[in-house]
């Protein structure tokens, strides 16, 4: 019986996530009933979707590591009405799988911007006219892709000399430098 | 002497014509050419004796510039050396000056572009010509209805071309490393990210500013592209 719970209970959280943070299409509360929790009365599910619900946005605003998970379902545990140990460890267990995969679902929800979807290039030589003296200069011919959220891709040629690569290199050193001051937990 | 710089693989599209604000008004008259009744602004009596011109072209010469027009269209070739065709043109004793000859194949561009976007048989597009003008001559419409039949449907569109823009040079580069501490959804967000701001100049001059973000292995990625790109210029 226990076993069936838990069965269901983790089937309800892998849905709540699509749901919530994958944005998968056909995923409907209702669905999750049908097929999970056919016996219970609709309002009694609506408690437990509810109750989950609640959890799981707690657990996934905070980004909590192992640590803060364990003590914020031990209070919850401890609480009227609220979480058996039994589901407790489904929780855990449904955050050890999906932490990492849910965070990145809401960094790019809250990403608004043109993003690079792709970066191609390729080298050319270039000759100038016949009436001046026949220079073989190489140039990087770089194709930047761009876009944001579900619009088409724009696309950006820009034609580089060896003079203005290195200047870009200099200042990607730059980047590259400041991102080594930080520090963050992640 | 006209310098060309030609680019080896691909074509690219020229940028915006001799005279933006003429070929806007005739672009007006030929994306007209779909129905409505022609409404042509300041430019009539300028198209009507490029027209002319047109016509008085002889006709084997006329079908070698629409054929090299076409070859610029379908990106096979990067355009069409106008001071040549100029040169050409007088030895075979055609009075055209270096400023006609451009405005001349400036015109046929457009229209075998507008015909191409409005997706136009050949039939249907040398009765549009005929009736935009009275200058046409019979034979300039046999080459152009001849050119169209075969050649017509290579012609590289807007649409297709989204991948062929001009190729501009990078202007400046600015960057800016971010940290997003909190979102609605989010509390703990905790994501750093490069956003890159590109001032690039396309041929005609134009500045255009385009801004995007990164994660930081995208950016590390970057880098590693253009360590690359470094190193096979080095060895070029």
């Amino acid at each position: 019986m226990a076993e069936q719970c838990s069965k269901s209970l983790s089937g309800l959280l892998g849905g709540l996530a699509q749901l919530i943070y994958y944005h998968s299409p056909g995923i409907t509360e209702q669905m999750l009933k049908d097929q999970l929790y056919p016996d219970l009365s609709q309002q009694d599910f609506k408690v437990l979707l509810e109750k989950m619900a609640g959890i799981l946005r707690s657990i996934t605003s905070a980004d909590m590591d192992f640590n803060q998970l364990e003590a914020f379902l031990t209070a919850q545990t401890k609480k009227q009405k609220g979480i058996t140990l039994e589901q407790a460890a489904v929780l855990t267990k449904f955050w050890k799988i999906h932490k990492v995969k849910i965070r990145e679902s809401l960094i790019n929800q809250s990403k608004w911007e043109n993003c690079l979807r792709n970066l191609s290039w390729r080298v050319d030589l270039k000759s100038q006219s016949r009436h001046l003296d026949q220079i073989n200069t190489p140039v990087a011919i770089v194709e930047f892709e761009l876009g944001k959220n579900d619009q088409e891709s724009e696309f950006l040629c820009l034609e580089l000399d060896e003079t203005k690569v290195n200047q870009l290199l200099k200042k990607l050193t730059e980047i590259e430098e400041s991102i080594g001051t930080l520090s963050y937990t992640n | 002497m006209e310098r060309c710089n030609f680019h080896l693989e691909r074509g690219y599209i020229e940028g915006a014509g001799p005279r933006p604000g003429r070929a806007e008004a005739l672009l007006l008259s030929l994306s007209d050419m779909a129905g409505a009744p022609v409404y042509l602004g300041a430019g009539w009596a300028g198209f009507d004796s490029t027209v002319e011109s047109i016509s008085k072209l002889p006709k084997d010469l006329f079908a070698e510039v629409c054929q090299q027009i076409m070859l610029h269209l379908q990106c096979k070739s990067p355009g069409v050396n106008t001071f040549e065709l100029a040169e050409r043109l007088q030895t075979a004793g055609v009075e055209l000056d270096l400023e006609a000859t451009k405005e001349l194949v400036h015109v046929i561009s457009l229209f075998f572009r507008s015909a191409a976007q409005s997706n136009m048989s050949a039939e249907e597009f040398v009765v549009k010509l005929a009736d935009s003008s009275s200058k046409w001559s019979k034979h300039a419409l046999q080459v152009i209805r001849h050119v169209w039949t075969e050649q017509g449907k290579l012609i590289v569109t807007p649409g297709d071309a989204k991948h062929m823009l001009t190729v501009g040079q990078l202007v400046d580069l600015q960057w800016k490393l971010g940290m997003a501490v909190s979102s609605d959804s989010c509390r703990s967000l905790n994501h750093p990210y490069v956003t890159m701001m590109l001032k690039v100049a396309d041929p005609t001059g134009e500045i255009i500013s385009r801004s995007f973000e990164m994660t930081i292995p995208q950016f590390q990625n970057f880098l590693k592209q253009f360590r690359e790109v470094a190193t096979v210029l080095e060895m070029v």
